[in-house]
């Protein structure tokens, strides 16, 4: 189900203000279609509340004229999605610096408080926002992003194939049966890879994000059709992400394996990285005494960003040399 | 059993109870003349008997152990005896070998794999008892390659879901010093090249040690830098006479193998210990090198915390922006505080300690190789038309297929003719 948002996802989250309000647990559901305002945003520390307060308050005064009746209908609506999070953030007002915060994480404040839906710049979440990674504690999100290098998809073309008629009149194809059963195909824009088979399926890698892969995708089969084969478009599916990282600090990966030794596997006689596999999301994650790790596993963007979100601050306990 | 009745023929009372096949029969012992012959009528249990038994079932092969299993045991056997490990072990690699054996995937594995994973076995039970066995010295008793070791054990370390304990640096540099030949004199080692075992046990685990805390060994395999720290604490116990022998020297004179990156960790730690030196009073004014350093090994290690804390600072710590120009020039601050003192006294300056290096990894202290530029945000939604030239690009003309058609047959008609007149 491809979802495109005209908006690009990461750089939406950062401008907005609206990420200083909401409470400061990451919210993350692998069922909202990436692209929508729930990506993870740099959760403001709490010791800003000042400037949150102020925020809001400039906020309130703007939009309680403009959207008190809307709010009337919607509060009844979301009160069950406004409940989960204002029990969790009513607790954070307690904890919170002293004569600050009752009014912040009033419950008219929350439904004034877009739940992102109330924003000419979001659309309306379809799902209650539960938290899916209860184990954090409400600290800071890294604010690092993690860069997708490859995507791996594949596409039923729907008919058989001769792959020695593709071989002799594509220019971009390779063939050698006595290595490989299937035709390896290039093109420079987006510049990934294909192998296309007899029975009618590609495989496409290489692309840096969903979209181009699809594109890409849709390309092959377009050659592949010009050659006069009935190519058609059916089940495009993405398998694999994979995406990497910097975290900048160097990690003690003996003390890591040790820590989470049911996760974790060290051998640096076979291989310099640390192999994580976690289980909820289901990625494996490859750390590296320099800080840089590799994800991969995903089927869906979001996973990869959970994933670093829930590696973020077990790594950052080995921050420290003994 | 004393039969019922007696037998026709001969009359004797010794009737068994005997089957043929699976069709009960009373027969005479004495004679083997067969008294009755099964039951005319049969029973649907009696016909459970009648009915088709699979081979694998007939052979008993699920209850037996295959005879590829039981070579494999052997070896399991044989490999730790030629090991030397304790008795407990066998039993132990040998049940891990049983239990692996249960799963389809490696009954039915080729028999290098099932070679392999007889070393897997013996490797995971040491490794759980804090047993220093390398998978080096695992493959070279195998004569197998590494990259098909590791597969394997990997496999069989998910598929039994076992839990297995890094390798324990400790113990392994006391098996891997001990091994050295150069504590007794012989006709390849000269007297001067002799070491006291227990001094070079000790300073070998310091230098180790000092490693470990700068970042040295974590993510590359342990055996080079417990080499090269070996070939340091031998040379700094007699540096006068021993300073000459080259590392790899110093391999064939103990009669061991020098692994590659072995010299690249020497000149390493060497590095780690000129900056420690710069940090003592009575060693600043040496202008010490990598060669008149090793004289004074023994006083650095004495003092080893306390330098390596002043030497370096945490390169893990929170960088303020200030400090993150500072580190790129972290490596010139050096000579230029030393100029500026100079010129500004006018007088014979005293080297001044140069400023702390970070303390990291090296991979994290080289220059990238190559700057990856940020992808720029794509616009690309995935649905947007495709031109026809753009494909057209792709597809060879009829004049291209032609002479590609005529260049294959040419090649074809090359390659069967091999020995052109």
């Amino acid at each position: 189900m491809d979802q495109n948002n005209s908006l690009p996802p990461y750089a939406q989250g950062l401008a907005s203000p609206q990420g200083a309000m909401t409470p400061g647990i990451p919210i993350f559901s692998p069922m909202m279609p990436y692209g929508t305002g729930l990506t993870p945003q740099p959760i403001q520390n709490t010791n800003s509340l000042s400037i949150l307060e102020e925020q809001q308050r400039q906020q309130q005064q703007q939009q309680q004229q403009q959207q008190q009746q809307q709010q009337q209908q919607q509060q009844q609506q979301q009160q069950a999605a406004v409940a989960a999070v204002q029990q969790s953030t009513s607790q954070q007002a307690t904890q919170g610096p002293s004569g600050q915060t009752p009014q912040l994480f009033h419950s008219q404040t929350l439904t004034t408080a877009p739940l992102p839906g109330t924003t000419p710049l979001y659309p309306s979440p379809m799902t209650p926002m539960t938290p899916i990674t209860p184990a954090t504690p409400a600290s800071e999100s890294s604010g690092i992003v993690p860069q997708l290098q490859n995507i791996v998809s594949t596409v039923n073309l729907g008919c058989k194939l001769d792959l020695k008629t593709i071989a002799l009149r594509a220019r971009n194809a390779e063939y050698n049966p006595k290595r490989f059963a299937a035709v390896i195909m290039r093109i420079r824009e987006p510049r990934t890879t294909a192998l296309i088979f007899s029975s009618g399926k590609m495989v496409c890698t290489g692309a840096k994000s969903e979209e181009q892969s699809r594109l890409a995708a849709r390309k092959y089969a377009r050659v592949v059709q010009k050659l006069g084969f009935p190519a058609k478009f059916l089940d495009f599916k993405i398998q694999n992400m994979v995406g990497s990282c910097d975290v900048k600090f160097p990690i003690r990966l003996e003390g890591l394996v040790l820590t989470h030794q049911q996760f974790s596997s060290y051998e640096p006689e076979l291989f310099p990285g640390l192999i994580y596999r976690m289980i909820k999301p289901r990625i494996v994650l490859l750390i590296f005494v320099s800080g840089k790790v590799v994800l991969t596993g995903a089927k869906v963007r979001a996973e990869i960003y959970e994933a670093f979100e829930n590696i973020y601050p077990i790594l950052k306990g080995f921050r420290k040399t003994t | 059993m004393p039969g019922r009745g007696s037998c026709p023929d001969c009359g004797s009372a010794e009737l068994v109870e005997d089957s043929h096949y699976s069709q009960n029969q009373l027969v005479c012992s004495d004679c083997g003349c067969v008294v009755t012959e099964g039951v005319l009528t049969t029973t649907f249990s009696d016909e459970g008997n009648l009915r088709e038994v699979t081979y694998s079932r007939s052979t008993g092969e699920n209850e037996q152990v295959s005879r590829s299993q039981q070579r494999g045991l052997r070896r399991v056997r044989d490999l730790c005896r030629v090991l030397q490990l304790p008795p407990t072990f066998e039993d132990t690699a040998v049940a891990y070998y049983q239990q692996a054996y249960q799963h389809a995937g490696i009954r039915t594995a080729r028999l290098q794999k099932k070679e392999v994973l007889v070393g897997c076995c013996v490797l995971i039970t040491c490794r759980q008892r804090n047993w220093p066995l390398t998978m080096g010295t695992i493959c070279t008793l195998l004569y197998a390659d590494l990259d098909v070791f590791s597969g394997t054990y990997m496999q069989i370390v998910k598929l039994l879901g076992l839990d297995v304990p890094s390798l324990c640096l400790v113990d392994l540099v006391k098996t891997y010093c001990s091994s050295f030949k150069l504590f007794e004199a012989s006709p390849s080692v000269p007297a001067k090249y002799v070491e006291d075992k227990e001094k070079m046990l000790s300073r070998t685990l310091q230098l180790v040690e000092l490693a470990d805390e700068t970042w040295l060994v974590t993510g590359r395999h342990p055996l080079p830098v417990i080499t090269a720290a070996t070939f340091l604490a031998w040379q700094s116990l007699r540096p006068s006479d021993r300073l000459t022998c080259s590392l790899a020297r110093f391999c064939k004179l103990a009669n061991v193998d020098l692994p590659y990156p072995a010299s690249s960790r020497l000149q390493e730690l060497l590095a780690v210990l000129l900056r420690m030196a710069e940090q003592l009073a009575w060693l600043q004014v040496l202008k010490l090198d990598k060669r008149s350093v090793v004289k004074h090994i023994g006083d650095l290690l004495q003092h080893r915390h306390m330098l390596v804390r002043k030497a370096f600072r945490d390169g893990t710590a929170e960088m303020d922006p200030g400090e993150k120009e500072l580190q790129g020039q972290g490596q010139e601050q050096g000579p230029e505080e030393e100029d500026v003192g100079s010129s500004s006294l006018e007088l014979p300056v005293v080297k001044r300690p140069a400023s702390p290096a970070l303390l990291l990894p090296p991979c994290m202290l080289k220059p990238p190789k190559r700057v990856c530029p940020t992808p720029p945000v794509s616009t690309v939604t995935g649905d947007e038309d495709i031109s026809d030239s753009e494909i057209e690009q792709y597809l060879r003309t009829p004049q291209e297929v032609r002479d590609f058609q005529k260049a294959q047959a040419a090649r074809q008609a090359a390659q069967s003719v091999p020995n052109p007149p």
